[in-house]
């Protein structure tokens, strides 16, 4: 047989088999994923068993996705389950998810010892003693779902909305908590995002009314990183891919991190700044673009909202764009490279080096601020106000290699059944008065506000949070949590014990990534995906043709998964009707019976997610198998630039436009797909929607601004108060030089090693054996001025209201003055609790009066269980809790955490010991009242007698009238 | 689709049986007519502890994976607009690169793009002639000798169809050239001549597990097991001129394999050839001269180094 008679007899081969669906040709020659298993063999697939090893034991499993859990990104993963014993025997990557694409970090293969450990908390837990006292007894979840649904319907039916609250740590879903809280009529939301993002978020919600940045990475001519997380942490497996797809591409890589971080060592220019002066060197970079006229002059003309300046603040409402320039190149040009290099540190000719390099990345910029900066400074949201400067400056925003708006590399598909209502009732103590531009809820200062307000919660749910070790303040935490007075009833939802849960009423045994159903949409990339969570035991069980109905039928104990709970207990607080929640709830298809999740996602993917019901018809199944099989769905590729796509002529209709190119329309608001959100634009007086500006003539869809611009100069923040911050600025952070006493230094506490998680890893045996503590970062000659002689010496690190004591990591990957401690670690139990003995400190917690002591008893170590793993366990050092002597430092204008520290750092005082935390909360409230000091209430400067502009993103609105001013000072309930 | 001449679904076959076995392969196998598909046992024999199908092996300085050798692949990858894949160097994925080129050639050529066209075939001509021909064809020879199995059979398809794709011999590729000769141990010492030994563009020669064992067992001496670095140390140690012999008579072989190819392969299998023959003129000169006595020999292997090969 001649090699052409061979070359057409595979060519038939291949033919016939990708004929039947198959994969032909698996692996690396077809430039893919090598050796993984192919989709259609997904349900019964062969491997060795490599416990059985020298002998061949051949294992049969299953392979179900889900999305993990142990982080935001929600990455692919699939399950092996073991088709004899039907239990997950490993997780591994999901090919077929477009954000992850097979692809995993340390923590995703990790849920196996989440899902298996020891210790975890297996059935509904009702505290029996005092709060935190540590009894507990079990109940069952009837008894558990009634008590709550009972106290929730008599607050309701009180008009005592605001006291119920729903504090969330990890939400790894998008929009099922909200639309019940806004089926309950509750505003009470409250997320975590003011100590993580909502820094940066708000610098750029200022510029394009969205408030994330989706870099596209894997297309970048320079990638611009002002994080020492995200991309060692948070969204790190699916940016971390496609960082390195751009240099492998070609891409240049610059990190600004005072560490030498994982990221950093990656770079082609990493940037070590002093912290908290990165808005000065993006200014000086942008000061240089502009006077050497290396910007994009039509971009800015077409986009920027110069005209609104020029009218507003340059008293030249009829001025051209020439004008504009002029005034541009005045405005900044004291930013110089020397002086950026003053606040910095960083030298004059490195500054250049990037600002060339910077501005010859063209539309193929891709920049990204999440925390880092952003969330550790004074006024740290201009980190991502002047890094967009940049990116609007090169017009290098949705486009490709670009960095676009989060909302349009998202797709949140609209659910059944969505509530037609809001809120009556506005909640104070998650927006108070004095941060009326804060991005997210004040959640960080609850205590605070709670006694300032004098208010009470009468339920409270922490759900998958731990606000008492992940927030600053955390002996604040406690007290406000012990007391009745304050918090009627605390429900700690979670799938691990944590440091708040040990003081709730109630702890309910919630899921893992392989044990809920989650519906996700990450900005990950250019283009959109939904990615489905789900009870991997559940869709195994009935793939082999049993009916699951409730998911702790498959769970282990009686873990349960929370959609179901949601469900269950809003029945109960509503079980007639009468109070108008239950029917939210409702199945669709017989009302009057409770919906499921079988049907409230198979709602969503047979009639939100555009592209699905086709691809599932093309397998035979219908959308909600389809997404059971597959798990993800890539809805768009190339999304592109939004704002420049024409407005329909449909949408058309008796259109005024005014003086600022905005375009309104008589036109109704064409269905969607996609759920209802962003922020929200007030008619014109004769009830027209903004449906777009016309620019240059054409009318375009532009961005969701009240410009419908890119607000280089917000009117907002002027008229709120900050007119000195309405443009991109340098705001001196609290850390600065001059606002340190000569013994001081700066602290960062922004990052975390990238196998860990914040609060729900401790009990995952593999990530605890990479990285278990966290050691202070200081530089050789800070150490050698501490007295400090080695690493390992312990050092007591002193703040403004208390101090922790730990050990020295004598090191040059931090900046000489500046000190570091990462906040992954440093897990505790109080004695006598039950809880995890992997990961953890065992303490005791001293109080007298606001003087609270935490002393380690017993560190980590070996311990029985049923997994022999933990008798192996050779590490001791757990870390230590530092947040605890954080105090708060609400941003005034973002509502953040600034979360570094001034510190004092000095050798280990007799009697210190490693781990010991000492905290006085009457310093934490002196320091909370001195950031006060620095807010401008909306009582005192709201241009038009509401709380807070309506057009601003927020999780759940209140109705229009809520936020209308009180006519006296909010007092709580 | 492509109308070169090039046997694309054949070599995208071939490419995969490469890769560690699994069920999608037997469609292939049986396409192919081979008798019987490779165990997983019989791939680890051959792929994971004879001979790496991996370019960097064998073109690189240093005999191993990775390092700069790895790197101007994955740089060619780039340079032809293609995203490296986590190991662009494996036989894999340059066959499936190769394929892939020859895939655009046709559809340009299909849509008149004569410049785009010729354009890929220069790039895949650069392919073959720098990055697969100059150990590609050596490397199946060793697998044939190696082997009569499936792989076997696999090996002498493969140099069937890879032969038919060289147009002609062409100029040595610069990393050939650049490659320093094998150091004399007199010289440069005992462990710069072993590393470039079992570096095949140093030596010339591919060394494997097999041939260690072949030697050891001529000679009744111990095959320690390990890596063939630590093996050889230890044959040596033990019996360092028959070593040496052994090792010559091998490199003088595949000297003459080179020579064999030089009529179509040109320059490069000239190259090769002058390697191996200085190789064995120098094992034999250590041989004789009772260079690379057991204590040079056994130097370092006692710090229980194992330096990493690729297994």
């Amino acid at each position: 047989m001649t090699l052409d008679d061979l070359n057409r007899r595979v060519s038939a081969a291949r033919e016939e088999v990708e004929a039947r669906g198959e994969t032909f040709y698996p692996g690396a020659s077809r430039i893919h994923l090598a050796a993984f298993p192919p989709r259609e063999r997904w349900n019964d697939w062969v491997e060795l068993d490599s416990k059985s090893w020298p002998e061949r034991v051949e294992k049969r499993y299953m392979l179900v996705p889900t999305t993990c859990f142990n982080c935001e990104s929600a990455c692919g993963l699939l399950a092996y389950v073991d088709r004899d014993t039907l239990q997950v025997r490993k997780f591994e990557g999901n090919p077929e998810h477009p954000g992850s694409r097979g692809r995993n970090c340390a923590k995703g293969p990790a849920t196996i010892n989440q899902i298996t450990d020891p210790d975890r908390i297996l059935y509904p837990l009702k505290r029996s003693g005092e709060r935190g006292e540590g009894k507990w007894e079990r109940v069952s979840w009837d008894e558990a779902l009634d008590d709550i649904a009972g106290r929730i319907r008599t607050c309701l039916e009180e008009e005592r909305h605001e006291q119920v609250m729903y504090h969330v740590g990890r939400p790894g879903e998008d929009g099922y908590t909200t639309r019940m809280l806004a089926a309950w009529g509750v505003d009470g939301h409250n997320s975590h995002t003011n100590v993580c993002s909502s820094g940066a978020r708000a610098g750029y919600h200022w510029w394009m009314g969205m408030d994330r940045p989706s870099p596209d990475h894997a297309n970048a001519k320079v990638i611009l990183l002002v994080s020492s997380h995200l991309e060692t942490g948070h969204y790190f497996n699916p940016h971390a891919q496609r960082i390195m797809e751009g240099k492998q591409n070609g891409a240049k890589l610059i990190v600004f991190d005072t560490r030498l971080s994982n990221t950093a060592t990656h770079a082609d220019h990493w940037i070590s700044p002093y912290p908290g002066s990165e808005p000065a060197i993006f200014l000086a970079i942008a000061n240089w673009m502009i006077q050497e006229g290396r910007y994009d002059r039509e971009f800015v003309r077409r986009w920027w909202n110069w005209q609104e300046y020029l009218e507003e603040v340059g008293g030249n409402p009829q001025g051209t764009f020439e004008d504009f320039e002029a005034a541009l190149k005045q405005m900044y040009d004291s930013y110089t490279f020397e002086f950026a290099s003053a606040e910095s540190g960083v030298s004059v000719d490195q500054l250049k080096a990037v600002a060339e390099l910077v501005s010859t990345a063209g539309t193929r910029l891709a920049t990204h601020n999440w925390r880092s900066a952003g969330s550790g400074n004074l006024g740290g949201w201009q980190v991502a106000r002047t890094l967009t400067l940049l990116n609007a400056l090169l017009g290098a925003l949705a486009t490709e290699g670009g960095t676009f708006p989060n909302s349009w590399n998202k797709f949140t598909p609209k659910p059944p059944r969505l509530p037609h209502q809001h809120p009556r009732r506005w909640n104070d103590v998650l927006w108070p008065d004095e941060y009326p531009l804060a991005l997210m809820e004040m959640s960080f200062l609850m205590p605070h506000l709670m006694r300032q307000q004098e208010a009470f919660v009468d339920v409270y749910f922490t759900r998958v949070y731990n606000p008492v070790w992940t927030n600053p303040d955390g002996f604040s935490w406690i007290e406000m949590l012990t007391d009745k007075k304050q918090i009627g009833q605390h429900i700690a939802m979670t799938p691990t014990w944590n440091e708040t849960a040990y003081f709730a009423d109630y702890v309910l045994p919630m899921g893992h990534s392989s044990e809920r159903h989650d519906l996700t949409s990450y900005e990950q990339y250019n283009g959109q995906w939904i990615g489905f969570r789900q009870p991997v035991l559940r869709a195994a069980r009935e793939r082999l043709g049993e009916e699951i109905t409730d998911t702790r039928q498959v769970n282990p104990g009686e873990v349960w998964e929370e959609n179901e709970f949601w469900i269950e207990l809003t029945w109960r607080i509503d079980p007639d009707g009468s109070l108008g929640i239950r029917q939210f709830f409702e199945s669709v298809k017989n009302p009057g019976e409770k919906m499921t999740v079988d049907e409230y996602y198979g709602w969503i993917f047979e009639n939100s997610v555009p592209g699905l019901p086709e691809a599932a018809v093309a397998q035979g199944v219908t959308p909600l198998e389809y997404m059971r099989r597959y798990g993800a769905f890539e809805v768009a590729n190339k999304v592109g630039k939004v704002h420049e796509q024409p407005v329909p002529d449909s949408e058309l209709e008796d259109i005024r436009v005014d003086d600022a190119g905005r375009v309104y329309t008589h036109a109704p608001v064409p269905p969607s797909p996609k759920a209802p959100g962003g922020t929200k634009i007030d008619p014109d007086e004769d009830g027209r929607r903004r449906v777009g500006v016309r620019v240059d003539g054409e009318i375009v869809k532009g961005w969701p601004t009240p410009t419908g611009k890119l607000e280089f100069w917000s009117r907002t923040l002027r008229d709120w108060g900050w007119p000195e911050l309405a443009t991109p600025t340098y705001v001196k952070s609290h850390i600065h030089q001059q606002n340190l006493d000569s013994d001081q230094m700066p602290l960062i506490t922004t990052f975390r090693v990238p196998v860990q998680i914040h609060t729900r890893s401790a009990n995952a045996k593999w990530l605890d054996e990479i990285a278990h503590t966290n050691p202070l970062w200081i530089h050789p000659t800070d150490a050698a001025r501490a007295g400090v002689d080695k690493t390992g010496d312990l050092v007591r690190v002193e703040t403004e209201i208390g101090h922790f004591v730990l050990k020295a990591w004598i090191t040059e990957g931090i900046r000489p003055g500046v000190l570091a401690c990462s906040h992954h670690m440093g897990r505790w139990k109080p004695e006598g609790h039950e809880g995890p003995r992997l990961g953890m400190n065992t303490v005791a917690l001293d109080q007298n009066e606001s003087d609270w002591d935490l002393t380690r008893k017993k560190s980590g170590g070996p311990f029985k269980s049923a997994d022999p793993d933990t008798m192996r366990v050779w590490w001791t050092d757990v870390g230590v809790h530092q947040n605890l002597t954080h105090p708060v430092h609400p941003d005034p204008v973002s509502g953040m955490h600034c979360w570094h520290q001034a510190v004092r750092v000095r050798k280990a005082q007799p009697g210190d010991s490693f781990g010991d935390v000492s905290v006085d909360t009457a310093k934490s409230r002196a320091v909370y009242d001195k950031w006060l000091e620095m807010t401008r209430a909306a009582s005192t400067h709201s241009p038009d007698g509401t709380r807070r502009p309506w057009w601003m993103l927020r999780p759940v609105r209140p109705e229009r009238a809520a936020y209308d001013l009180p006519e006296r000072e909010p007092v709580g309930a | 689709m492509p109308d070169s001449g090039t046997p694309v679904e054949l070599l995208r076959g071939l490419a995969v049986l490469a890769e560690p076995p699994s069920k999608e392969h037997d469609g292939i196998i049986a396409a192919l007519g081979m008798q019987a598909a490779p165990s997983s046992s019989e791939y680890s024999d051959v792929f994971m502890f004879q001979l790496y199908p991996y370019a960097s092996v064998h073109l690189g300085q240093e005999g191993m994976m990775g390092g700069d050798a790895r790197e101007r692949v994955a740089g060619f990858w780039t340079a032809v607009g293609q995203t490296p894949p986590a190991e662009p160097d494996h036989l894999s994925a340059l066959l499936g690169l190769y394929v892939g080129l020859t895939e655009q050639i046709a559809i340009a050529n299909a849509e008149g793009a004569s410049a785009e066209a010729m354009l890929l075939d220069q790039s895949r001509g650069a392919l073959m002639q720098e990055h697969l021909a100059p150990w590609v064809f050596a490397y199946l020879d060793r697998v044939v000798e190696l082997t009569s199995g499936p792989y076997g059979e696999w090996a002498i398809l493969l140099r069937d169809v890879l032969r038919s794709e060289v147009t002609s011999g062409g100029a040595l590729p610069v990393h050939l050239r650049e490659a320093p000769p094998l150091p004399d141990p007199r010289e440069d010492g005992s462990e710069a001549f072993l590393a470039g030994l079992l570096a095949p563009v140093r030596s010339g020669a591919i060394f494997t597990r097999s041939d260690l064992g072949r030697i050891a067992s001529t000679l009744d001496v111990g095959l320690r097991a390990g890596e063939r670095r630590y093996a050889l140390e230890h044959i040596l140690a033990q019996d360092a001129p028959g070593v040496l012999t052994a090792l010559s008579e091998e490199a003088g072989r595949q000297a003459m394999a080179h020579a064999a190819r030089e009529e179509w392969l040109g320059g490069t299998a000239c190259f090769l050839a002058d390697r191996a023959l200085r190789t064995q003129t120098l094992l034999c000169e250590l041989a004789e001269s009772g260079a690379l006595s057991a204590e040079e020999a056994a130097d370092g292997k006692e710090s229980g180094d194992t330096t990493a090969d690729v297994s």
